[in-house]
């Protein structure tokens, strides 16, 4: 099988989405995009712990 | 330009902007210079209008970030959290509870002590011995993998047991619309913090998980203040006031020792082990509230540090809403968006920090004192 060795080469689109909720405009501004949870919901648990298994 | 890929709304927040987008349910904190580029680009009646107009060396670069800035605030989540198609299964429970709370009773029954768990314990001082009939009926149960909550046999969500806290936060929901008299449509949102009252107005304790917000709370509980809400925190559209949450505080082993002295018989209030990664939990019930229901002054981010002094300091929205907005469920609906930013535009904001208990108490009893006198 072929292996996809250009894994470490992203795009400048990539790069900019790899920035997360951040993005910086550095010298022209900043801006956050935030969501707020699609349904209601109590404190998550912490990773790892599920009393069901 | 497309004048339509701009905010529906926006509010200005001290040196912030708050936008919401109606297409995602999205809100977005941008700076003001930000702001006025998104305010020039759309205004612009073509991209080569507003690069030109910019004048600027980067004005490429600007122009295509923000187009991928409105690509990213009109894009719509797959909502993960839809039920799965099941239908109620008469079976016959292990448990079956009845509870009262403002008048209002309801049941629940529950099929083993592990599904029981999930959500008796928090509400578990509500409980009553009557043979009168409920004004609903829930039904908690595990159908293979997905915890099931029913209301009256019809199915309100379901979820992979993995995710039962997606189960509470709609039973919740459910206690508050049932105890309030509301619909869920009736609520503007539900905040990720707990809401404490000297009797007049609230405060909204928030933080991220571990910085003590239920510790606090339960502190200043011990101390004479009322509960309006721990960890659910609902805000009504109609009077924008949060709405008592009767869920007991729940707190993990870290604030044992420092509740010990301060709670009366804390030692005998049982251990709770549900989730291992979250240690044994105590239930503390508050007291019964005065009124159902405050008007929120300020919005508290608060932060528990060791060794440190108690500060209470102003702060600006942008940090407090970045933990507050993805913790919380907030209604779609553009109507409860606005009221929403109207909401957060009285609000005063200030970060806690603390470590010692008297003088943390002191700090918000003073600060009560100063917030204004209005009752609305």
């Amino acid at each position: 099988m072929k292996k996809d060795n250009n894994t470490d080469k992203i795009t400048r689109k990539d790069a900019i989405k790899k920035m997360g909720k951040y993005a910086a405009l550095t010298a022209v501004g900043t801006f956050v995009i935030l969501n707020p949870l699609k349904a209601q919901s109590s404190s998550p648990p912490d990773p790892g712990g599920n009393p069901f298994d | 330009m497309n004048h339509s890929l701009g905010p529906t709304y926006e509010q200005l927040l001290g040196s912030h902007w708050v936008l919401w987008y109606k297409t995602s349910n999205r809100y977005s904190i941008v700076d003001e210079n930000f702001k006025a580029l998104l305010d020039a680009y759309l205004q612009s009646e073509s991209i080569n209008t507003f690069r030109s107009n910019l004048d600027i060396a980067n004005a490429d670069t600007i122009a295509d970030r923000i187009q991928y800035y409105l690509e990213q605030c009109h894009t719509q989540d797959i909502d993960q959290t839809v039920s799965a198609t099941l239908s109620f299964k008469p079976v016959i429970p292990s448990f079956s509870i009845h509870y009262e709370c403002f008048g209002q009773r309801f049941q629940i029954n529950f099929d083993s002590e592990l599904v029981k768990k999930t959500i008796h314990p928090s509400i578990a001082h509500l409980e009553v011995n009557t043979t009168k009939k409920p004004n609903v009926v829930f039904d908690v149960y595990l159908d293979q993998d997905q915890l099931c909550l029913f209301k009256n046999k019809t199915l309100l969500r379901s979820a992979p047991k993995k995710d039962y806290h997606l189960i509470q936060g709609k039973f919740v929901m459910e206690l508050l619309s049932l105890i309030h008299q509301k619909e869920e449509s009736d609520w503007v949102g539900t905040f990720h913090g707990s809401t404490i009252s000297d009797g007049t107005h609230a405060l909204l304790l928030m933080g991220e998980s571990g910085k003590g917000k239920s510790t606090l709370s339960a502190l200043l509980v011990a101390h004479g203040f009322e509960l309006v809400a721990d960890d659910v925190s609902p805000l009504l559209s109609k009077d924008l006031h949060i709405y008592s949450n009767p869920s007991a505080i729940s707190l993990k082993e870290g604030a044992f020792e420092v509740l010990n002295p301060l709670v009366r018989s804390f030692e005998e209030i049982p251990e709770t082990l549900f989730n291992k990664s979250k240690g044994p939990l105590k239930y503390l019930v508050p007291n019964p509230l005065l009124k159902g229901s405050y008007s929120c002054k300020a919005l508290i981010m608060v932060n528990y540090a060791k060794g440190k002094p108690t500060k209470l300091e102003p702060l600006s929205i942008k940090t407090p809403l970045e933990t507050l907005i993805p913790e919380s469920w907030l209604s779609p609906k553009p109507k409860h968006a606005r009221q929403f930013l109207d909401w957060l535009a009285q609000l005063k904001i200030y970060e806690l920090t603390y470590s010692d208990t008297a003088s943390v108490v002191k700090e918000i009893s003073t600060l009560f004192k100063t917030l204004p006198n209005a009752q609305d």
